[in-house]
């Protein structure tokens, strides 16, 4: 995220803002009654107690699917960055340092997985969001003194990289290229609520909790630091670009023989961002005009090289390695429950003991670890194929949202209703795909391979409106469907439809300690803080 | 689950900001500091994040969660009665 700071501004913030703190707050009032008290033990058991099976195994396969290809993306991510910026060297042998950065923190993330479970992987998260914050703040606040400020970067950068609403109402007037009911309904609305609200990655942590309530303030409470942390990642970005070469020497000299000093470009600032290299030939890459492409995912590393002095330097680092790391930890733990609970215990060995399961656990912590090592890999040699695997994911994802909305909010919703409508959803994003095309991008992985009705202007836009087309398609078909096959009785689904449950009783508690009440705060600090930086 | 998460990370806290603020400490006008712009930022974080540790470090022992038996899960409640 830092890098979508330097390359887009604090228009990255709308990822936080808009595109998490809503559906944070929407999963905490409205859904958690039904994942706690439903007594699923994960997001695909909820969708069998509610729908059929169908529609579970659809959810069980593709997630387990994707979680352990995002914790082998992580764990590549991180091998790639010790790399890039040479951290082990004289230590370990260049030719090796990436196998080891990848079987090391394989091995780190399986041990205390296999030691403590879902327990020891929440305590890690913890300790790890603590320690980025503790590395990060001195960054932000040494880079700020540096370039002047808030005000500072004001007057360096142009105005639609530091007010995240300016340019909104059309594309080509601000900095990620949307328009604002794509941004709104895309990612506002579709891919955040798909997100948060029914990723058992997410989930998981709330269901471990100890009561309702504790569940319910789950998303509400981690709301909180989600809002403040753009400061954390976005601004060390934005300094990034602000900062002009002849302030201090030039201490990145570890990363970058290729940090020449350029002048400020007033319409693309990139300041200390080095040149992004091409990794064969060492020569600095040219996009399609010519220009030299600058590696913004190079941002963060580059100002913790650039204003920490040996000793806290250690910590910066410290805090970007457990960034990454604490993505494998959660995967591999959402991982192994929904295999052993949704895959083997519903498909493969029905009857088994307890003892059993919680082998089959361990085995699968094991067996996620590795498949996270192969998908690594296997990002090392296609690039294509991870942009690929990502566009699978947005398929699969976009529509869910439609299929637990309908869910738990209308009775009716049939089992073979939530089914079609899932797939019919993942097809229309793939035709969607295939028919619209980002600007001045070729026909391919990038869309336009059936034939080209629509451009976007660009990448985010595209993907947006793939997701808005995907929750719409499933959202009508699901209704449709559910209306000519025969409703479930309405006895089965006590617990698991909003008419149909008891709403959690709160008279014991005070009026603070309401979750509506926190969720209130949440969402008026959410308004101001938009209007701050509008 | 016994364990108060404010121990583990108060000590982690401690000992990184322990060893910072002694290195801190020992560096002083070293134009090691030229880069973070004269500050002294080992002292100074490392001083702030041995503070913080101590706090988390210290309410956590006093609470001691950790000799109090684990609150009984929904499922481990025998009868729904109440627990408070």
């Amino acid at each position: 995220m830092g890098a979508s700071g330097a390359k887009y501004g604090i228009n990255t913030s709308h990822f936080y803002w808009i595109g998490a703190i809503p559906a944070m707050i929407f999963v905490g009032i409205f859904m958690m009654p039904f994942y706690y008290g439903s007594k699923a033990r994960s997001v695909p058991e909820y969708l069998r107690l509610r729908f059929d099976e169908k529609t579970r195994a659809v959810n069980a396969f593709t997630f387990a699917f994707m979680t352990v290809l995002s914790s082998g993306i992580s764990m590549y991510a991180m091998a790639l960055l010790i790399q890039t910026l040479g951290l082990f060297r004289g230590i370990i042998p260049d030719n090796y340092i990436f196998h080891v950065s990848v079987f090391v923190s394989a091995i780190i993330v399986l041990g205390y997985i296999f030691l403590g479970g879902l327990t020891s992987a929440i305590y890690n998260e913890v300790l790890q969001f603590f320690l980025i914050v503790a590395g990060f703040v001195p960054l932000v606040w040494i880079g700020l003194r540096n370039v002047g400020g808030w005000q500072g970067i004001k007057q360096t950068l142009p105005t639609t990289m530091t007010h995240s609403w300016r340019g909104m109402a059309h594309a080509s007037t601000n900095t990620l290229g949307v328009e604002w009911v794509g941004l709104a309904m895309g990612l506002g609305f579709v891919l955040s609520f798909g997100y948060w609200c029914t990723d058992f990655l997410v989930i998981q942590r709330a269901m471990a909790a100890d009561s309702e309530t504790s569940a319910r303030r789950v998303p509400l409470i981690a709301a909180i630091p989600k809002m403040f942390f753009p400061f954390l990642v976005i601004l060390p970005g934005l300094i990034a670009v602000s900062v002009t070469s002849h302030i201090a020497p030039n201490p990145a000299a570890v990363v970058a023989s290729t940090s020449a000093s350029v002048p400020l470009v007033d319409e693309h600032p990139h300041g200390i961002i080095p040149l992004k290299t091409n990794p064969l030939n060492g020569q600095p890459v040219l996009d399609s005009n010519g220009q030299p492409v600058y590696n913004y995912d190079l941002a963060i590393p580059v100002m913790l090289l650039r204003f920490f002095p040996t000793g806290i330097l250690g910590l910066g680092l410290t805090a970007l390695l457990a960034s990454f790391m604490s993505g494998m930890a959660g995967n591999v733990t959402a991982f192994n429950t929904v295999w052993t609970y949704d895959i083997y215990q519903a498909y493969i060995n029905k009857r088994a003991t307890d003892a059993h399961y919680l082998w089959m656990g361990r085995v699968a912590t094991i067996g996620g670890i590795a498949l996270s090592i192969a998908a690594a890999y296997a990002a090392t040699n296609f690039n294509n194929i991870m942009d690929a695997l990502q566009l699978v994911f947005s398929f699969v994802n976009a529509p869910l949202f439609a299929t637990f909305l309908l869910g738990m909010f209308w009775k009716r919703t049939t089992g073979h209703g939530a089914f079609t409508g899932l797939v019919s959803g993942t097809f229309a994003a793939l035709l969607h795909h295939g028919l619209t095309i980002p600007a001045d991008l070729a026909p391919g992985i990038h869309g336009g391979w059936i034939s080209i009705i629509h451009r976007y202007p660009s990448e985010m836009a595209q993907n947006f409106w793939t997701a808005i087309f995907a929750f719409s398609v499933n959202f009508i078909v699901t209704i449709a469907v559910s209306l000519v096959t025969k409703p479930r009785e309405e006895s089965e689904l006590v617990g698991l439809v909003y008419s149909l449950t008891p709403k959690p009783v709160e008279n014991h508690l005070e009026w603070y300690q309401k979750p509506t009440t926190l969720a209130a705060a949440v969402f008026a600090m959410l308004i101001i803080l938009n209007l701050v930086f509008a | 689950m016994g364990l108060d998460i404010r121990i583990p990370l108060g000590l982690i806290f401690l000992i990184i900001g322990g060893i910072m603020s002694v290195y801190g400490v020992v560096t002083r006008h070293s134009a090691i500091y030229e880069k973070s712009l004269d500050v002294n930022l080992n002292l100074v974080w490392g001083a702030l994040m041995l503070l913080f540790g101590a706090v988390m470090f210290f309410v956590g022992r006093r609470q001691k969660w950790q000799d109090d038996p684990v609150t009984p899960r929904p499922w481990e409640r025998s009868g729904g009665t109440p627990r408070h």
